[in-house]
């Protein structure tokens, strides 16, 4: 082992973070420098998280580049452990990708650049922790440390929606059941997805801590992970204990994941957030809720999981669906995209409740495919918005002629989430499916109709907003900025590549998965 | 053989390239796209002549289980998912394999795809000379055949539904091809959509036989059912499945109503989507799966049955109909309706022959069709008449596609007509055969109508400086046009050539050429009757036609009206599905969000409000708190231990 494969985890971790700390003595009133330092820093960054990816070896299997920093002593045992299993190293890769596409794209921010930087790399700082550390107490450390930038980053640079439209009318009376017109200040969403998720994280630290006074019970108190998962294994956590953590784990992580019905937080968070923000929040930071399930739930309380699976699944299944509905008559681009989110997080959360082999690697890719392509839509929605200030898909229109170039990355990015063959959406879909068909049939039909759904929503906004005569409106309009071009292509490529060649991923993937499901 | 996996990768390699440097390449494109599915028809003859000189010995080769015939493999692993290593048959791993096939069915729908493709594509330089966005019309066209070549040849059911969702793309591509008027864009989602919902039906349909066979490939699931390792409610479940999709695919009612809008694309589109790509895959799906269907009686009889439904109400549309492309488009519905009819009726071969007589004579007479919108921009019957006068060329190919697909003997659409009149009459009820007739009789005659209104009778004036077709245009037609003649001589044996289709598309076992005598008759006597009447009452008008129309108002309307399938589809999706997504929306704001979420925020809010104004600041409320807790505990106190 040479001294990168050393480091190498401690690096995806302290790069971000010393750009971030190192960006605070950056001039305050030179963005651009501050937008460059940024995306020197989430290169190197994007360079160590493809360096590790390609670097596991996926024959070997199991948790590699173990790093471990001793830090506190009995009775605490508070190490930082560092290793990387075959699911961390495809979400590292992720991580890795969107930091830097979502950095590049805030070019355009130009209000406080040095601060927003600051706070996108502490929390991408934060999301390299959490998949790559083996200790309870850093792992909330960094989840927490991913969440909080993100009250400000909304706070102070979202936008906030006024969205006006009459009620839907039938025979002239107004539907009592619309929406209507609808204003949400981005202070509103901002503080509501704070709230929610420190309530998740409330839980978190409760099912933390009663694992620890577990281990303590057992003989060896520690918040170690291997430690807690040889306990586990070894059946020292006994059955009852296990049926009242796990849904602690499951709702708490399962609130980031956007759970159902503790999702409202997303698609409110999403819109109020600036493009670069949004990116990385649906595309990477939802998918920590979904490996903290996996990872503190299922591998350290199995017997706990097994139990509440079938509830999991059911809730899954309505995410699912519920989503693809909702998404079906919102007006407004980036709440389509959001609670597509919604949606597509479905799949992820199903496939883990599957506790099916294929399914669970399934979910795995779903976490990548999804941060991809949902990045690559937002992307392009702030393209769009920029230059049209509008967002609302009725009055969208013939975008294609004038923007051709984001047009056609968002199609992209909408063919991949409504499943189409050849992209990544369909071959982590198409095992979700497969693990679920197994274990909870009924469901995965429902699944399957709710891919079709998708289809409704998707091929509405495509039709509406890119399609048609090329609009007097938008006369002037530029198309995608070199940058917004580059960031465009290349999530499109890395969608096309897992969707026809998804071996390298599911080779990597299925060591991760195995070592888990051994477990049941 | 084994090369034949070039035909679609051919057409995909260049896709890319057409989309990135198609603007500066001559031709916009277009070359590169036709020579890579000239490739692809080239090799087609170097595989057929490897299938045919093939047997049992050749190595990749086998007879395969359930069809009985020759049947051969190659394959390589895509990808893998699951526990590494682990046995596919405890269904904890699955393995995809890059796998095709070739049996008599892939062969001779190889054939068929290729060479209507490339007619097609050459015709389009006529077409669409001078189109803005041609690069990409031909880096569509040449995914589209692309797909449709994997599709074919792909040896398990998920490959076989990557292609199968990669044509839905395509067609929904090609024809939204003209984006900027609204029709073509609501058309293509229609198409997509409808789709859609039958691939949810053959996808969940792959899965269940998944769940059973622990595989994908086809040769072991048709293995397991052949040797009964699954139970009849699982095969019947699962061909019904599979039979959705297909039915999504092949336009059969209810999901007909994509195709006839289907004709706002381009017509060479059409063409393509009618004949060789998009609807041929339902009836090719079938026929595939063929083992799983056959075994389950009830999958026949539903198969047949919504054949025979889908045959005879779109035959009945096809004659009222008034648009040109309609007409066309309700013909290929009626005559998808009686492959499909033909399979569950277990004539796999006459299904198949039909198919490929069918896509000739159908590309030709879109392409027909085309020519004719391309020089006078109308579609509408009513308004032609004549128009033999000025593009001749054009009517007499239309004329013989028309004759062919209306089943006069020798011309290819006879037989294979004939062949499915056996296969009806032999399997099933008395009452499918009278009304196959019928149908066949109602296909002469909407064809003999077309045919009769537009190229002959009196001359619409206002078409005089009409041209006929250029070269590149009737050049295909005519080669086309030969298939639609000739190609019925295949169904004959040719001593020491050839034995005829009936020993080469074969399932399980191959018959010589099945003539009964009375059903050649009849149906020939209703054909050749259909065109005479056709003649007398739309090329020389001596049938007044006013009289039944009045007699039949009511009928008439309804069949004008398509049913009101569209409407139905419409009124659910606006009323119900809208409606449904609407309160789901909110809901998850106004008590999902509103209630669920905030309610607890403003609760504590609320409460702050309430309890602020306690914090007065005097001593002596504080006092008087404490004084009465100290009352209540004591109470309590007193209460506990007592």
């Amino acid at each position: 082992m040479n001294s990168f494969d050393q480091s190498a985890l401690l690096l995806t971790i302290l790069v971000p973070l010393a750009g971030a700390v190192l960006s605070m003595f950056l001039p305050r009133n030179r963005p651009n420098d501050a937008w460059y330092f940024a995306i020197f820093v989430s290169a190197i960054t994007l360079i160590i998280s493809v360096v590790l990816f390609v670097g596991y070896d996926f024959a070997a299997g199991g948790y590699q580049f173990i790093r471990i920093y001793e830090w506190l002593d009995e009775p605490l045992n508070i190490d930082l452990h560092l290793a990387m299993d075959g699911i961390a190293a495809t979400l590292v890769l992720l991580n890795g990708i969107v930091l830097f596409g979502a950095v590049l794209i805030s070019q355009t921010i130009k209000h406080r650049t040095r601060d927003f930087f600051v706070l996108l790399l502490a929390l991408g700082s934060g999301v390299f922790g959490v998949f790559v550390v083996q200790d309870l107490f850093f792992l909330f450390f960094f989840y927490e440390l991913a969440v909080l930038p993100m009250y400000l980053l909304i706070g102070v640079w979202g936008s906030s929606t006024i969205f006006e439209a009459d009620r839907q009318r039938l025979w002239g009376i107004p539907l009592p059941f619309d929406l209507g017109s609808y204003n949400r200040p981005k202070e509103y969403g901002a503080m509501k997805l704070m709230l929610v998720l420190v309530g998740g994280s409330v839980l978190i630290w409760v099912g933390i801590l009663a694992l620890y006074v577990a281990s303590d019970q057992a003989g060896s108190p520690t918040f170690s992970m291997v430690a807690l998962g040889e306990l586990a294994k070894n059946g020292a956590f006994s059955p009852t204990f296990q049926n009242w953590v796990f849904p602690l784990f499951m709702i708490g992580f399962g609130v980031l994941a956007g759970l159902w019905p503790f999702h409202t937080w997303s698609p409110d968070g999403h819109v109020a957030a600036p493009t670069g923000v949004s990116m990385l929040h649906a595309g990477v930071l939802m998918k920590l809720g979904a490996f903290g399930i996996i990872r503190v739930g299922m591998v350290l309380l199995p017997e706990g999981a097994e139990a509440w699976m079938p509830v999991l699944i059911v809730l899954g299944t309505v995410n699912v669906v519920y989503g693809a509905i909702s998404a079906m008559s919102q007006r407004d681009l980036k709440y389509i995209i959001g609670y597509s989110s919604v949606s597509h997080m479905g799949y992820v959360i199903m496939g883990i409740a599957t506790l099916h082999p294929v399914g669970l690697t399934g979910a795995v890719l779903q976490m990548f495919s999804h941060g991809i392509m949902t990045a690559l839509m937002f992307a392009m929605v702030g393209a769009i918005y920029e230059r049209t200030h509008v967002r609302d898909i009725t009055i969208l229109n013939g975008l294609m002629k004038r923007m051709g170039f984001a047009s056609f990355f968002f199609a992209i990015a909408g063919l991949a989430s409504l499943g189409l063959p050849g992209l990544s959406g369909f071959v982590a879909e198409f095992m979700v499916f497969t693990g679920a068909f197994k274990t909870y049939l009924p469901l995965a039909v429902l699944a399957v109709i709710g891919a079709a759904l998708t289809a409704i929503y998707i091929l509405r906004l495509l039709a509406r907003t890119f399609f048609g005569e090329a609009d007097p409106r938008w006369e002037g309009l530029t198309d995608a900025s070199p940058v917004e071009k580059t960031v465009g292509a290349a999530f499109v490529l890395i969608l096309l590549f897992v969707g026809i060649w998804p071996a390298p991923f599911t080779r990597v993937i299925n060591v991760g998965v195995d070592s888990v499901m051994s477990l049941f | 053989m084994v090369w034949a996996w070039l035909i679609p990768v051919i057409s995909f390699a260049v896709v890319p390239l057409i989309i990135l440097f198609g603007k500066r390449l001559p031709g916009k494109g277009s070359p590169l796209a036709i020579l890579a599915i000239l490739a692809g028809f080239a090799i087609f003859w170097v595989v057929f002549a490897g299938f045919l000189s093939a047997g049992p010995e050749t190595e990749g080769c086998d007879i395969g289980v359930g069809t009985k015939v020759l049947t051969c493999n190659f394959q390589i692993t895509w990808f893998e998912a699951g526990i590494p290593g682990a046995d596919t048959s405890g269904f904890d791993r699955i393995e995809i394999a890059w796998g095709i096939t070739i049996d008599p069915l892939t062969v001779s729908m190889l054939g068929l795809a290729t060479f209507v493709a490339l007619m097609v594509q050459i015709y389009s330089l006529g077409y669409m000379h001078g189109d803005p966005r041609m690069d990409w019309y031909y880096a569509f066209h040449a995914l589209f055949i692309a797909s449709m070549l994997t599709l074919v040849l792909a040896d398990n059911f998920l490959l076989l539904y990557v292609a199968w969702e990669l044509v839905g793309l395509c067609s929904y591509l090609l024809i939204g091809f003209w984006h900027e008027r609204p029709e073509p864009r609501e058309a293509a989602k229609k198409a997509f959509i409808v789709t859609r919902i039958g691939d949810v039906g053959l996808l969940v349909g792959i899965l269940l036989l998944w769940s059973h066979v622990g595989s994908f490939s086809m040769s072991e699931t048709f293995a397991a059912v052949a040797g009964g390792e699954l139970s009849d409610g699982v095969v019947t479940a699962s061909a019904l499945l599979l039979f959705l999709g297909a039915m999504g695919k092949s336009a059969q009612f209810p999901f007909h109503v994509w195709l006839p809008d289907a004709m706002e694309g381009p017509t060479p589109v059409s063409a393509l989507i009618h004949a060789a790509t998009m609807v041929a895959a339902g009836v090719y799906l079938v026929a595939r799966a063929f083992p799983i269907f056959s075994a389950s009686d009830t999958a026949m009889l539903v198969v047949a049955t919504v054949g025979l439904i889908t045959a005879l109400g779109a035959a009945t549309i096809a004659l009222v109909a008034t648009d040109l492309k309609r007409i066309l488009a309700y013909s290929t519905i009626s005559h998808l309706g009686l492959m499909m009819l033909s399979l569950g009726a277990a004539g796999y071969t006459a299904a198949i022959f039909h198919l490929l007589a069918h896509g000739f004579a159908k590309a030709l007479l879109f392409l027909g069709a085309g020519s004719v919108m391309h020089s006078t921009e109308e579609l509408d019957v009513r308004k032609m008449g004549g128009l033999r006068k000025v593009m001749p060329v054009t009517a007499i190919l239309f004329s013989i596609g028309a004759l062919s697909l209306g089943g006069i003997p020798i011309l290819a659409g006879f037989w294979s007509k004939d062949e499915i009149l056996i296969a009806v009459n032999n399997h099933l009820n008395p009452v499918f055969i009278v009304l196959t007739l019928l149908t066949a009789f109602l296909s002469a005659l909407y064809m003999a109508r077309a045919m009769f209104i537009v190229f002959y009778g009196r001359f619409a004036e206002q078409f005089e400086h009409v041209h006929d077709a250029p070269p590149t245009m009737s050049i295909t037609m005519g080669l086309l046009a030969v298939f639609a003649v000739l190609f019925g001589l295949v169904a004959l044996n040719w001593p020491g050539a050839f034995d005829g289709i009936g020993y080469f598309i074969i399932y399980e076992k191959g018959h010589g050429l099945e003539f009964v005598i009375w059903l050649a008759a009849v149906s020939t006597v209703l054909a050749i009757g259909a065109f005479i009447y056709g003649y007398l009452a739309y090329a020389r008008k001596s049938v007044n036609l006013e009289g039944a129309r009045r007699k039949f108002a009511w009928p008439l309307k309804v069949a004008e009206g398509k049913y009101y399938v569209d409407e139905l589809y419409q009124w659910t999706i606006d009323r119900v599905v809208m409606s449904l997504s609407r309160f789901v929306a909110w809901v998850d704001r106004a008590l999902v969000n509103d209630v669920g979420i905030n309610g607890p925020g403003d609760v504590t809010r609320g409460l702050g409000e309430k309890l602020k104004y306690h914090v007065t600041g005097y001593v002596y409320s504080y006092v008087l708190v404490m004084a009465l807790g100290l009352v209540g505990l004591a109470i309590f106190w007193w209460l506990v231990s007592r």
